[in-house]
């Protein structure tokens, strides 16, 4: 009950930040690329009322308009990310762009298990395919900042746990509500070929005859069903099973489904699967979709390609064996991926692949820039090819009026490592950023968080002791809640507990700083989780600070207990 | 009927052996055998193989000529050597004779059955530090494994624990014989370190025909810091015997020193690290070969590395060290998905490149020790001469064992492990025809021709309608 | 590199790039091996003979044939030609081997996992092989449909199955399907069955719901019911099997299960393709052969495990005098690359002909998986599956030099060593590259290195291994 308390305050707290209504924005004497068309050097873009309203060389900026000095600066279409995780509460670990074979996610598996809801399907947890991300989409902004300061406006979101993953939906990047987020709901069913022991299907070969007994089942199931309506009488019912149900939209091409295959044999997989049962397929991943591009054209199957390429993480050792050929080989490959699907003629669009830090997706855009992709291709790659893909190119991945006004202002080159995106709309709402001071290599804010490929080893920051007991307050909206956080601190990591009365949240993997620290949890309150970030300064025993929640930041101060 | 056919096989013995003796053995053979076949012994006498084509290993070969066999060793060999009054006479036109097979690295009669009797195993030892643990005290010597591998030529064999860090001592024995004493031609060979190094699986060369890798997996790292700790542990206790020894035998001359409470491993391990006896250390890569050679160097040891994949690499520290390698990789794949397909059956040819002392061994745990010829034939195939083939199985294995000046070999004086086949002896399709160990012919059955006579002839009684 | 080094190296390294390059082979090779002793599998050995293949197939095999214009000449002489060997039994490029979750697991088919980059397979061609049956594990009663597959190395998955070969699924008894050796967890329910008399009884039943499936489907098409039955994957197979149109490949050791299989065989109507490893069929080799069942069987193997212990390596011998098809298989992606010695073994134990002893690695697998009108013996008009030995394939001294499919050349050992070198020079210019450099600092700890890779893989579940 408290929960709900604390998360309607939250709710109101939003509500009343929401952007002014009517009112519009132009961004002027800016570089348009609009993808759609040719790129205007110097023109002018108007939003209005969450829509694109005009766009043109000759464009003037409405009286009404707040106006953006766009010199210096190109829009660009919001970029989209074709496959994510974005507002769901716990990131789940994504299948990595790890090696040859990185793509079944055994983990996920696992993770399934662990998750098992209570259902009344028919089915082990794994193989529910009802499931569905809409159910477990949290609102909110600030969860979206990292990747939306990137220049991300829309994305693709499902779990990854199981073989089915479940429904997705395309979202946009910013809202106050789960339903005013989504574009697309359902957008897809997801397929793993993962995994899940502890029953039938147990093995790799399961997976398979499982998916095919299951695609047979609903397609009984949905003729039985028209026997049933024509004429009921003299005729047993067929069962409602929620689970099946969900496959027939799939089985009638009414919806896609993206099978998660980096490997070459992976694809294969999908798309013997895909075409034994006639499905609108879509490939995830697609890293070694490059072998393969004769039969993606022949069976007209899109390519959501992952950007999160394989590199090495090993370290090196005398005591270790070399590298395998076919891993070194591999990871060569991946980059030149995108050209070769370009050349090929097979559509395809960007995807993150479980990158962590969002800034990655460019570096390593640009890698398949470098390998060969022309720079339009890689832009149309995160705009417009995503927006097709989705079936959203009539309100996405375009500027053009009458779309969505979702924006990416970028200043300098989008491929280049001082890419910075001083504003983005999403919804026509307007989020800015100040570019921070440049530290060293002329690095973008984005960079210095993210780390990422590009990041080199920052040295052992001088960090504060931040061990230790406090006494804390946190000001959520309408009630004060009182708790007790635990520290413990080794070099710059810190772990530990904070308790308060909605529950008991572990610490681990948090970092100290100069004069304070930050951590992210998971809290879990009465049965449903939520995504915490916790940032404050600790100075003369006092801690001062913000905790980032899915419905918005909330202040927190606290005394340490001697 | 049974008999008359098992005595219709026994013809070929006819010749040379006690028809009522044989036969009578074979009566009391049943579909499922008791292994009452182990304890035929053969017999003792004086044979005179005639006309036949010698492989003396040892030098040239003979053609048209004779091998004396007499009081259990080799009398006389030669084209024209005279043969003593009362031998019994076996024509071997057409025949070669061979020194009998000797396999430097299985573990035969410490495990009957690989999986499903457990009863049957004894070839690792509880906890890691097994020194005192003997390969002889555990050999069974009516182990069915015994016939079967001898039918085929294969003599003698070392059997050596397995397990752990040191897991004990192995024995050199002759594959004929009603108890260990009559079998042990070395009862104590050497000791068996499993040289700590990383790898997966919990390391060691445990499990021979069984299937390890199936520990607990840890990290590279863990890896490292254990396979660091275990050499030092090894060190330590090699000290720690070198001292024990010096503390006992300081007590045996002089009594008005402290007493040393017996320790059965230190006790076990003092020949050994004083470099009297020889050390077996399973090693395969290239490091971890180095590893044994620095080891062996620096406390002084006699070495010998058992596995041996990479020792071709290590030829410099080998040789340096005067450390043979006893082969056991023919029947193993690549284990590196880049190594080049034929990089085990290769392994001989480069060592025999290198200079290094080397054997071919099965490794294995004992019923297909009998592929030793053929394991050898294919090192042939690949780059080995056949003659280096054919000593890789016969002589070296018995100078690396420290009896090359009495077996493996066709010499005068020589233990008379002698086998007559009418093929290349590393040939799948050869057959032996005579066998003889310490001068005793035996037979050529065992579990698998009683097998073979009961069912050969077997008619269905069955009525398909 | 120019194209014809390009194909050469992708071919040797298993590289393979887009399809597209490799369409040269679709359809088949030419080749003619000159002056070689062919053992034809069928029809004797032939001194100083050729063999043509044309578009993959054998066109002539006799003396003194010439060779067609731009097609290539292999100067064989003082060595020796084979058909490609078979192998009846292998889990090679199998990327699952065992659904253990279940005592029936008809319903998986071995096919949807298939590794084609699997190094084991280019290892088993250096050794002679050039097709093989691909089995689910023995963890079931009535385990997983098979695949009958060449060794295409190299080439997409799909042009690894062999066309026309019929459909075949894997049976297994004893030890394995009873689960002797796992413990089930805590709070786990033991798996039926758990003797020998609860998987005759798993496969009984088994075959009597597929019956009544079939007669399910024959009631709908009849009209007689109005709702369209279940498709059933596990018991489709099984209807396939009573109607003859899918191979049973029999997992077993004792001859008693054996036997029994044999019996509810009859009972059912069908026939089982072949008994495998079937160690003590020496015992019921009249019984066997009775049924035109097949044997495929290990040469010598055994003691390695209790049920193994009456293996003798007589058994094909006697299986073969009693009119038994017999092969030898390996079950191992290691023995799999010697299964010549194991035929030569043959020859020795027993004194099986010499002819006969190859047929058993060649013609006779090709019959018990339905194949021996496109393979396993030199033979005009079949598949130009062949390989070229240094010296006699039952010496041990012998090696292959080339092994071809369909007349083309998937191994060639002089190739592979000059290949060596190329590699090594690719090799050190991939490591350099950004990606696969080693964190300049931290990084996660690297792969244990492993001493052995395991080789045989039908031991239950413990082929689930990648």
């Amino acid at each position: 009950m408290k929960l709900k308390l604390l998360v309607s305050a939250f709710a109101a707290m939003s509500l009343f930040s929401a952007a002014a209504i009517g009112q519009s924005v132009a961004i002027t004497n800016a570089r348009i690329v609009t993808v759609s068309g040719p790129t205007i050097e110097k023109g002018t873009v108007v939003i209005r009322d969450g829509l694109i309203q005009a766009v043109g060389a000759d464009v003037r900026p409405p009286a009404d308009a707040q106006v953006i000095d766009g010199n210096g600066l190109s829009v660009y279409p919001g970029f989209i990310d074709s496959l994510s995780t974005a507002g769901l509460p716990t990131r789940t670990p994504q299948p990595g762009g790890g090696g040859p074979g990185g793509g079944g996610g055994q983990q996920a598996a696992q993770q399934a298990a662990a998750q098992a809801q209570q259902s009344n399907s028919n089915y082990r947890a794994g193989i529910r395919p009802e499931v569905s991300v809409v159910d477990d989409l949290r609102a909110g902004d600030s969860q979206f900042d990292s990747i939306r300061n990137a220049g991300f406006t829309a994305a693709v979101t499902v779990g990854r746990t199981g073989i089915f993953n479940g429904r997705s939906a395309v979202i946009n990047l910013a809202g106050d509500s789960v339903s005013g987020m989504l574009l697309k709901e359902p957008y897809a069913q997801h397929i793993s070929f993962a995994t899940i022991p502890g029953g039938y299907p147990g093995s790799l070969l399961g997976t398979f005859s499982a998916l095919r007994q299951m695609f047979y089942d609903a397609q009984q199931l949905q003729e039985w069903r028209k026997g049933y309506a024509a004429n009921p009488k003299g005729m047993r019912r067929p069962p409602e099973d929620k689970s099946l149900e969900a496959l027939i939209p799939i089985l009638n091409r009414e919806m896609p489904v993206v099978f998660n295959a980096n490997t070459e044999k992976e694809i294969v997989r999908a798309l013997d699967l895909a075409k034994a049962f006639n499905l609108k397929a879509i490939i995830a991943g697609g890293q070694e979709s490059w072998k393969l591009t004769e039969r993606l054209k022949s069976q007209n199957i899109p390519v959501l390609l992952s950007l999160n390429f394989p590199k090495r993480t090993a370290s090196a050792s005398p005591d270790a064996d070399p590298e395998n050929l076919s891993t070194l080989r591999f990871r060569a490959e991946v980059p030149k991926t995108a050209a070769r699907l370009a050349q090929a003629g097979v559509k395809f669009a960007f995807q993150s692949g479980g990158l962590t830090a969002a800034n990655d997706f460019f570096t390593n855009a640009a890698k398949a820039v470098e390998g060969g992709l022309t720079k339009d291709v890689a832009v149309r790659a995160m705009t417009l090819s995503a927006a097709e893909i989705l079936d959203l190119n009539d309100r996405l991945g375009s500027i053009e009026a009458g779309k969505i006004a979702n924006l990416a202002v970028v200043k300098n080159d989008v491929f280049a490592s001082d890419r910075f995106v001083p504003y983005v709309f999403v919804d026509g709402k307007l989020f800015e950023q100040k570019e921070q001071p440049r530290q060293g290599g002329g690095r973008g804010p984005a960079a210095q968080r993210g780390g990422g490929n590009t990041s080199s080893a920052p040295a052992t920051p001088n960090v504060a002791n931040v061990a230790g007991t406090y006494n804390l307050s946190i000001d959520a909206p309408g009630q004060t809640l009182t708790g007790t956080l635990v520290l413990r601190q080794q070099g710059d990591t810190i772990s530990g507990t904070m308790t308060t009365q909605l529950g008991v949240v572990q610490i681990a993997g948090g970092k100290a700083t100069a004069g304070g620290f930050s951590f992210s949890a998971t809290a879990e309150v009465g049965g449903t989780t939520m995504d915490i970030t916790f940032r404050a300064t600790v100075s003369n025993n006092n801690l001062n600070g913000t905790i980032d929640t899915p419905q918005g930041p909330v202040p927190v101060t606290g005394t340490k207990v001697p | 009927m049974k008999a008359k056919v098992e005595c219709k096989k026994a013809k070929r013995f006819i010749d040379l052996c006690s028809f009522v003796f044989i036969c009578g053995a074979l009566f009391s053979v049943t579909a499922q055998s008791d292994g009452s076949q182990q304890n035929q012994t053969g017999r003792a006498g004086t044979f005179a193989i005639t006309n036949a084509r010698i492989f003396t290993v040892s030098g040239a070969v003979i053609e048209n000529g004779t091998v004396v066999i007499q009081e259990g060793r080799i009398a006389a060999v030669g084209a024209g050597v005279s043969i003593p009054g009362g031998a019994e006479r076996i024509d071997g036109k057409g025949l070669s004779i061979y020194p009998g097979m000797i396999d430097a690295g299985t573990n035969l009669g410490l495990a009957e059955i690989g999986q499903g009797a457990n009863a049957t195993l004894d070839t690792a030892e509880v906890g890691s530090m097994n020194a005192n643990a003997k390969a002889i005290k555990a050999v069974n010597p009516h182990t069915s494994h015994v016939n079967v591998t001898r039918v085929n030529g294969i003599t003698s064999v070392l059997s050596r624990p397995t397990g752990g860090i040191v897991s004990g001592q192995a024995t050199l024995i002759n594959l004929n014989g009603s108890t260990q004493a009559e079998m042990a031609v070395e009862p104590i060979a050497g000791l068996i370190v499993n040289f700590p190094r990383i790898t997966q699986g919990g390391g060691g060369f445990g499990g021979g025909g069984g299937f390890g890798g199936g520990g607990q997996q840890i990290d590279f790292n863990e890896a490292v810091k254990r396979r660091d700790t275990q050499i030092d542990e090894l060190k330590k206790l090699f000290r720690d015997a070198v001292n024990y020894g010096r503390a006992v035998e300081a007590y045996a001359k002089d009594k008005t020193l402290p007493a040393v409470p017996t320790n059965l491993g230190l006790e076990a391990l003092i020949p050994y690290v004083r470099g009297e006896k020889t050390i077996f250390f399973t090693a395969e890569r290239d490091r971890d070969i180095r590893a044994v050679a620095k080891f062996v160097g620096e406390m002084k040891i006699k070495g010998i590395i058992l596995g041996g994949q990479e020792a071709w690499k290590s030829a410099d520290e080998l040789k340096k060290n005067n450390i043979p390698v006893i082969y056991t990789h023919i029947y193993s794949l690549p284990v590196r998905e880049d190594d080049p397909y034929d990089s085990l059956f290769e392994a001989p040819a480069k060592m025999h490149q290198a200079g290094i002392k080397f054997a071919i061994s099965t490794g294995d745990q004992g019923a297909e020790v009998r592929d030793l010829p053929y394991q050898a034939g294919i090192a042939g195939a690949f780059g080995l001469s056949r003659e280096e083939a054919l000593k890789s199985v016969t002589l070296y294995p018995a100078q690396i064992l420290g009896v090359g000046d009495k077996m493996g070999s066709i010499e005068i004086g020589k233990m008379a492990n002698v086998v007559v086949t009418d093929g290349d002896l590393l040939d799948p399709r050869t057959n032996v025809k005579y066998l003889f160990i310490e001068g005793r012919l035996l037979p050529l059955t065992s579990r698998h021709t009683e097998l073979f006579d009961s069912f050969k002839e077997r008619k269905s009684s069955e009525i398909i309608p | 590199m120019n194209m014809k080094r390009v194909i050469q190296y992708l071919t040797m390294a298993g590289l393979v790039f887009a399809g597209s390059l490799f369409a040269f082979a679709q359809k088949g090779g030419d080749v003619l091996i000159k002056g070689a002793t062919v053992m034809t599998a069928a029809r004797g050995t032939l001194e100083n003979a050729d063999v043509l293949v044309t578009n993959g197939k054998i066109a002539k095999v006799g003396k003194g044939i010439s060779a067609p214009a731009g097609v290539r000449v292999i100067d064989a002489a003082g060595k020796y030609v084979s058909p490609g060997i078979i192998d009846a039994h292998s889990h090679s490029m199998l990327d699952a081997i065992n659904e253990g979750s279940i005592a029936v697991s008809s319903m998986t088919n071995v096919g949807d996992v298939l590794d084609p980059r699997d190094i084991t397979i280019y290892r088993a061609l250096a050794g002679g092989v050039t097709t093989a049956l691909l089995l689910h594990g023995s963890a079931n009663p009535i385990g997983g449909q098979s695949t009958t597959v060449k060794f295409k190395w190299g080439h997409t998955v799909e042009e690894f199955p062999v066309a026309g070969a019929p459909p075949g699924i894997k049976f297994a008894l004893g030890e394995n399907v009873k689960r002797s050796n796992f413990t089930p967890q805590p709070g786990q329910t033991p798996r039926y069955p758990r003797t020998r008399m609860g998987t005759m009884e798993v496969i009984r039943d088994a075959f009597l719901r597929a019956r009544d499936y079939k007669r399910s489907w024959d009631d709908f098409k009849a009209r007689k019911t109005n709702v369209p039955p279940r498709r059933d994957l596990e018991l489709e197979p099984l209807v396939e099997i009573l109607e003859g149109k899918r191979l049973v490949h029999a997992h077993g050791y004792r001859s008693d299960e054996h036997y029994n299989l044999l019996l509810l065989a009859d009972e059912f109507g069908f026939r089982i393709a072949t008994l495998q490893h079937a160690l003590e069929a020496y015992k019921i080799a009249p019984e066997i052969a009775k049924r035109g069942t097949g044997a495929s069987i290990f040469a010598d193997s055994w003691s390695y495990k209790l049920e193994a212990y009456d293996s003798i390596p007589y058994n094909g011998y006697i299986l073969w005098k009693n009119g038994v098809v017999v092969s030898i298989n390996s079950d191992s992606d290691e023995r799999m690359r010697r299964l010549n010695l194991d035929a030569a073994k043959m020859q020795k134990y027993g004194g099986v002909p010499e002819e006969e002893a190859l047929k058993m690695i060649t013609l006779n697998p090709a019959k018990q998986l339905g194949i021996d009108k496109r393979t396993g013996s030199i033979e005009q008009g079949k598949d130009g599956d062949l390989v070229v030995w240094s010296g006699h394939p039952f010496s041990p001294y012998s090696r292959v030099e080339i092994t071809m499919i369909e007349g083309d050349v998937y191994f060639d050992s002089a190739k592979d060593v000059t290949m060596r070198a190329e590699l090594a020079k690719e090799r050190e210019a991939l490591e350099k590259l950004e990606m696969n450099r080693a964190p300049a600092a931290g990084g996660t700890p690297p792969r244990l290195p492993s001493e052995r890779r395991s080789a045989d893989r039908d031991e239950a579940d413990r082929g689930n291994n990648r």
